[in-house]
């Protein structure tokens, strides 16, 4: 029965966590991807399986349990617990196949490159996930043991928990991994643009500012203001900033040298969701031919890619911060939308800089085939 | 890695440290608002949006990290305790304790609820009190941590009502019932408050003058919405207790304590900056709320995220919202406005419009049907070619085609209309009761989707059929009389309009029963302003003529009908203050008799001087007299209590120091301190007595006493009226300007007494004899031994010094209230 209790306490743990993100009370990407990893970590530490499907299916279902509780919406992160539940699943059937290796007899011959294969080929290691279907062979990893089932799980074990280590300490440093090259992007008395208050963005931009000098102008970002704490924040550290109405960013254009943009989520085609006045700040650097660079860990990298379809994908928030509650008269004449997101185009970004180096939108799926396996598109 | 692993365990053990927060929902609207829809299921169960407003209660009290709920239900309880047991909020995945509590049926008010939430004493700390029909987004739990902080100051802060503000013509303020609060803007307490109903009309309030003496700057606000979200402490429901007759939270509760100058409890008020919070007080606010989910004011309770039922909708452009598991079978042809939810597996037919309405599952909409501000519950099937306007359809209802609902009505469970039936506005229709099932069992075997759905409904609906007044609880019982006696009533003529196949009975107008007492916020009229469809145009127009006939109420003859305004302001009459003043004197004698029985009493017993004083409070507070009858009261019962000792002297001293030292404290406990008011009492009281030479004596024990200080000795001196110039008679004039005398002769000796205070140092104690001595002689001459004296005054003292630090504290409590008594 002590299984019984422990998962209960496992359930607890994720039950606990999909209240507090249903609560919005995790909030930003980075920090909800380290909770999601801590409670995976902590449901792999006691789950009991005796084969590799069954801890992929384990993790799965406390992955799908985590993103149906997610909430959509501002300051919540709905892609992030799905695409940190896929890097997960990733390490750990790569760990497996590392440790499988040798003992796994190939039970088909090496399959020859052809064109139409080519996508399966985009990942090195997918010809031996071919042959993962084939248990017949046992060696040292002892799967689905009759006799002592537990024997894959003890083998195992400390690798997996070494993977999603793995993961963790690539969450942590993501911030200083995305501006680890800030200087190589942003030269001496440049002028640079920003909206909205990202943490990669202000962990990038004050990363420069100790090689070169330059001036930053944040736009204020109706209706959230986020701009204003992002000035306040850049300011302090001691960087020139200005603070201009959104309204005047096609203005000023034409002296920016870069836009700087967080992103919300990545999509596969090279688009991208951020906050609402980023396709304003996109499209006239687009107009003045100023260069756009997104700032963002990878774990915003998210398979979908036709998301933009759905008027919903915007979130659109409480009309509050548009129109006042106290409006009254007005509340029941007028319709108010207020969008939390824009989408932004594939073509309109120059580039993404991540932590594992800068890319340019055509090659975001190349990525995300990288980071993630096949399977896990659909948790 | 082993940072992070602590951080995690430490997240753990925070949860369980934190202290359980509570909730009461009271899950029982006590009106009957939206009858008949309520007929056969409470309000908290009526689906908003497409799940029940329980639902979207415990979603609000889940956002805001409430983890023990306490649902108090009185009528259709069971159905209560079905919903929430099958909801997914009593899954133990939830994280939720929810434990519903069925009350008596005797309750018919929140107030009897609150007393009930006192007898289960399930409240452990401050809780969160809500109703049943709330739909919050607002963090209640920041509303609580702001509570809790000012508990810590004021332990008398009890409660924190959560107000929104909004504009006077939001369409969520209940015009029908709102309220006028004055709050401080510095400290958010709320100073007073007064309801407003929206018929009659209200052009004034009034506000209680130490409210504007005490506080610098006052908001009076009416532009907020009652969220009636309370965060309470622990003592609120003991106030219900110990006040049996509060019925309502606000009207009776907040009011009463607000204005009462013996609870000395203060409320405070949250003014919600973020976030969204209304009631579903009446079909107005449902109209309202509901519009208020569609255009996602609620968010994040929006249908397309977090809805509380666990459909899933999809929100397209223009805050339409349809059932996203693709059941939904929308014709080429048909058009769908904003502002519209469509819940799952409806059909909607060629040529149908839909606007700003919301459909429940498995609605059925014929072709050319025009629906527009309407609410259909599941399983609503409209025929071809009808329309239907600001009404609310419950589940299962039939409109045949060629209808025309218009605006205001409510149909109930199981309505069959049509075909070309023809309502009037505002009408109210439920099912007939006799000759219903074989109708229904049709209905079930036509609707195999409904089957769960009505099987409920014909549970409930046999229970009440096969046994009609007993089986059901109260609530039902009285619907069920009531039920028959229209149902007996029915005009054959209007059920003609509502087309052959119809099974259904026509409710009346609410209309006044002179009989019955009536909460004058359930006035029909005042209920018009909270009726879905319903502007009320007409009721404003005749404002100022019902405020003219209510004062030709008042029997005068001398004023013009065509005034009403100088009516208003010059309603205290000549007559009318005379009878008040008799009535007053009247109370007011009885209140002395009271107050003598009660002291006699108190003397005879030997009660303790807390406990008389308790016994004095009430008195006051039942017959409505002013502090300074209660002291005029206690003065004379004391100085009546001193036995006029013949031999005067030492024996008559030592007979006054007993009663003073034994009852001298009741003075300053009967609500207020004003010892200066206390020595003009005792002047007038032995100017007409018998006592008269005793006045120095008793003043002079009063003083030892510390009930009077020498400051109040010389203020009361200076006082003109002291020396009685203005007495009628020329007796009473000697008397007072004796006691004058007397008092004069004390100052003499103050004064004496501080010019040699530095040269005598050597005890308190023979000065305080020497000033006895001397007061003695003047007042009472005769010889003096020192040693009766001294064991007087040292017994006093003795007594006093405990006495003294406990007057003390009193003064400084009443210190605020006597400057109320004396604005």
């Amino acid at each position: 029965m002590a299984t019984d209790a422990e998962s209960a306490t496992d359930q607890r743990t994720v039950e606990h966590l999909a209240a507090r993100l249903r609560r919005r009370q995790v909030v930003g990407s980075q920090q909800t991807a380290l909770e999601t990893v801590l409670v995976l970590r902590q449901v792999v530490s006691k789950a009991r399986f005796s084969n590799i499907d069954q801890l992929v299916d384990v993790i799965r279902s406390v992955g799908r349990k985590l993103v149906e509780a997610q909430p959509k919406g501002p300051c919540t992160s709905e892609y992030t617990v799905g695409n940190t539940v896929r890097k997960v699943l990733h390490h750990i059937r790569e760990e497996y196949h590392t440790a499988s290796q040798g003992t796994v007899v190939p039970s088909t011959s090496k399959p020859t490159f052809s064109i139409a294969k080519f996508v399966s080929q985009g990942q090195p290691r997918k010809q031996t996930t071919s042959q993962r279907a084939s248990h017949e062979t046992r060696g040292i990893l002892r799967e689905n043991d009759p006799d002592d089932p537990d024997a894959f799980a003890r083998a195992l074990k400390p690798v997996f928990m070494e993977a999603i280590q793995d993961v963790l300490d690539e969450l942590e440093t993501v911030y200083d991994n995305v501006s680890k090259n800030a200087k190589d992007h942003i030269h001496s008395d440049e002028i640079i643009l920003t909206i909205g208050k990202s943490s990669t963005v202000e962990a990038f931009l004050k990363a420069a500012a100790s090689h070169r000098k330059y001036t930053v102008i944040v736009a204020d970002t109706a209706p959230s203001y986020s701009g204003r704490e992002m000035a306040q924040s850049l300011s302090s550290s001691g960087i020139s900033t200005v603070l201009v109405p959104d309204s005047s960013v096609y203005a000023l254009m034409s002296r920016i040298n870069k836009v700087v943009l967080g992103a919300h989520a990545i999509l596969a085609n090279g688009g991208m969701f951020a906050i609402t006045g980023s396709l304003l700040a996109a499209t006239a650097a687009r107009a003045h031919s100023t260069p756009v660079v997104v700032c963002s860990g990878q774990f915003k990298l998210t398979p979908q890619w036709n998301l933009y379809h759905e008027y919903g994908a915007l979130d659109f928030a409480d009309p509050s911060g548009v129109l006042g509650f106290e409006e009254g008269d007005l509340v029941d004449k007028v319709d108010v939308v207020n969008p939390y997101y824009d989408y932004v185009r594939p073509e309109m970004i120059d580039a993404y800089i991540t932590n594992d180096g800068d890319h340019p939108p055509s090659s975001v799926y190349r990525l995300i085939k990288e980071a993630y396996d096949d399977e896990d598109y659909a948790l | 890695m082993a940072p992070k692993s602590s951080a995690a365990g430490k997240e753990r053990s925070t949860i369980e440290e934190e202290e359980v927060l509570q909730a009461v929902i009271l899950a029982d609207s006590f009106n009957k608002r939206f009858s008949p829809l309520t007929l056969q299921k409470p309000r908290c169960l009526l689906p908003i949006c497409n799940a029940p407003l329980l639902d979207w209660t415990f979603e609000s009290l889940a956002l805001a990290g409430v983890q023990e709920i306490f649902v108090i239900c009185r009528s259709h309880a069971e159905l209560v305790k079905a919903a929430i047991k099958n909801s997914k909020w009593s899954k133990p995945s939830a994280g939720l304790k929810i434990v519903p509590i069925v009350t008596a049926k005797e309750t018919f008010s929140p107030g009897d609820a609150m007393r009930d939430i006192y007898t289960h004493s399930i409240i452990t700390s401050d809780f969160v009190l809500v109703t049943g029909d709330l739909v919050s987004s607002v963090r209640i739990d920041e509303v609580v941590r702001v509570h809790k902080e000012r508990r810590k100051t004021n332990k008398d802060a009890i409660m924190t009502m959560v107000v929104k503000e909004s504009g006077m013509r939001h369409r969520t303020r209940s015009r029908g019932e709102s309220a006028v609060f004055v709050i401080d803007p510095e400290t958010s307490e709320c100073l007073h408050y007064e309801a407003v109903m929206g018929y009659p009309p209200k052009n004034y309030t009034k506000i209680p003058r130490e409210i504007l003496n005490e506080h610098p700057e006052v908001e009076i606000r009416n532009d907020l919405i009652d969220c009636s979200i309370d965060v309470c402490s622990v003592e609120v429901p003991s106030l219900f207790q110990d006040n049996f007759d509060y019925g309502d939270l606000r009207r009776d509760f907040v009011h009463g304590v607000l204005t009462s100058d013996l609870l000395m409890k203060n409320i405070y008020c949250y003014i919600a900056k973020d976030g969204y919070a209304a009631r579903v007080k009446d079909t107005k606010s449902y109209d309202a709320i509901s519009k208020d989910i569609l255009s996602r004011w609620t968010f994040p309770l929006v249908p397309d995220d977090n809805h509380p039922g666990g459909h899933s909708y999809e929100h397209i452009r223009g805050n339409k919202y349809i059932a996203k598991d693709g059941t939904v079978a929308l014709s080429r042809t048909c058009k769908i406005g904003n502002n519209t939810l469509i819940g799952s597996q409806c059909l909607i037919s060629d040529n149908a419009q839909i606007s700003a309405s919301i459909l429940g599952q498995r609605c059925t909409i014929g072709a050319g049907s025009v629906i527009r501000n309407s609410y259909l519950f599941d399983g609503v099937v409209v025929g071809p070619n009808c329309t239907i306007e600001f009404s609310i359809l419950a589940a299962g209802v039939q409109v045949k085609e060629g209808s025309r609902i218009e605006k205001g009505c409510l149909l109930a469970d199981g309505v069959v209309i049509g075909p070309q039936a023809r309502l009037q506005p505002f009408e109210r229709l439920s099912r007939r009761h006799l000759g219903t099932e074989h109708n229904e069992e049709d209905e079930g075997e036509e609707d195999d989707e409904d089957e769960d759905d009505e099987d409920e409904d014909e549970d409930v609906d046999e229970e009440g059929d096969g046994d009609v007044e007993e089986s059901e609880d109260d609530n039902e019982s009285e619907m069920d009389s009531d039920y028959g006696e229209i149902e007996a009533n029915q005009d054959p003529d209007a059920l003609k309009r509502l087309g052959p196949d119809n099974n259904a009975i026509i409710w009346p107008q609410p209309s006044i029963d002179e009989d019955e007492e009536i909460d004058e916020v359930e006035h029909p009229t005042n209920l018009r302003l909270m009726r879905l469809g319903d502007d009320a145009s007409d009721l404003y127009l005749s404002d100022v003529g019902s405020e003219t006939s209510e004062s030709d109420l008042d029997d005068d003859d001398h004023f013009d009908d065509s005034d009403p305004s100088s009516s208003v302001t010059s309603l205290p009459l000549a007559n009318t203050s005379n009878l008040v003043q008799q009535a007053d004197e009247a109370a007011i004698t009885e209140f002395q008799h009271e107050v003598k029985l009660s002291l006699d009493r108190a003397f005879a017993e030997g009660h303790s001087v807390d406990n008389a004083s308790v016994e004095l409070k009430t008195l006051r507070m039942a017959h409505n007299v002013p502090l300074r009858r209660v002291r005029e009261a206690v003065v004379t019962a004391i100085v009546n209590r001193i036995k006029i000792v013949e031999s005067g002297g030492p024996a008559q001293r030592q007979e006054i120091a007993v009663v003073v030292s034994r009852w001298g404290d009741l003075i300053d406990k009967i609500g207020g301190v004003d010892a200066t008011e206390t020595i003009e009492v005792l002047q007038e009281c032995c100017a007409s007595s018998e006592r008269l030479p005793l006045f120095g004596q008793i003043l002079a024990a009063l003083y030892q006493e510390d009930v009077v200080e020498e400051e109040d000795i010389r203020a009361w001196h200076k006082r003109p009226q002291s020396r009685g110039d203005e007495q009628k008679s020329a007796t009473l004039q000697n008397n007072f300007q004796k006691c004058w005398n007397a008092g004069a002769f004390m100052i003499k000796q103050f004064d004496e007494q501080e010019s040699d205070e530095e040269s005598d140092e050597e005890s308190d104690e023979e000065d305080t004899l020497a000033k006895q001595t001397r007061i003695k002689e003047k007042a009472a001459p005769a010889s003096s031994t020192t040693t009766t004296h001294r064991e007087s005054s040292e017994n006093s003292s003795e007594e006093s010094d405990d006495g003294a630090e406990e007057s003390e504290e009193d003064e400084v409590e009443s210190d605020e209230l006597s400057e109320n008594e004396s604005a």
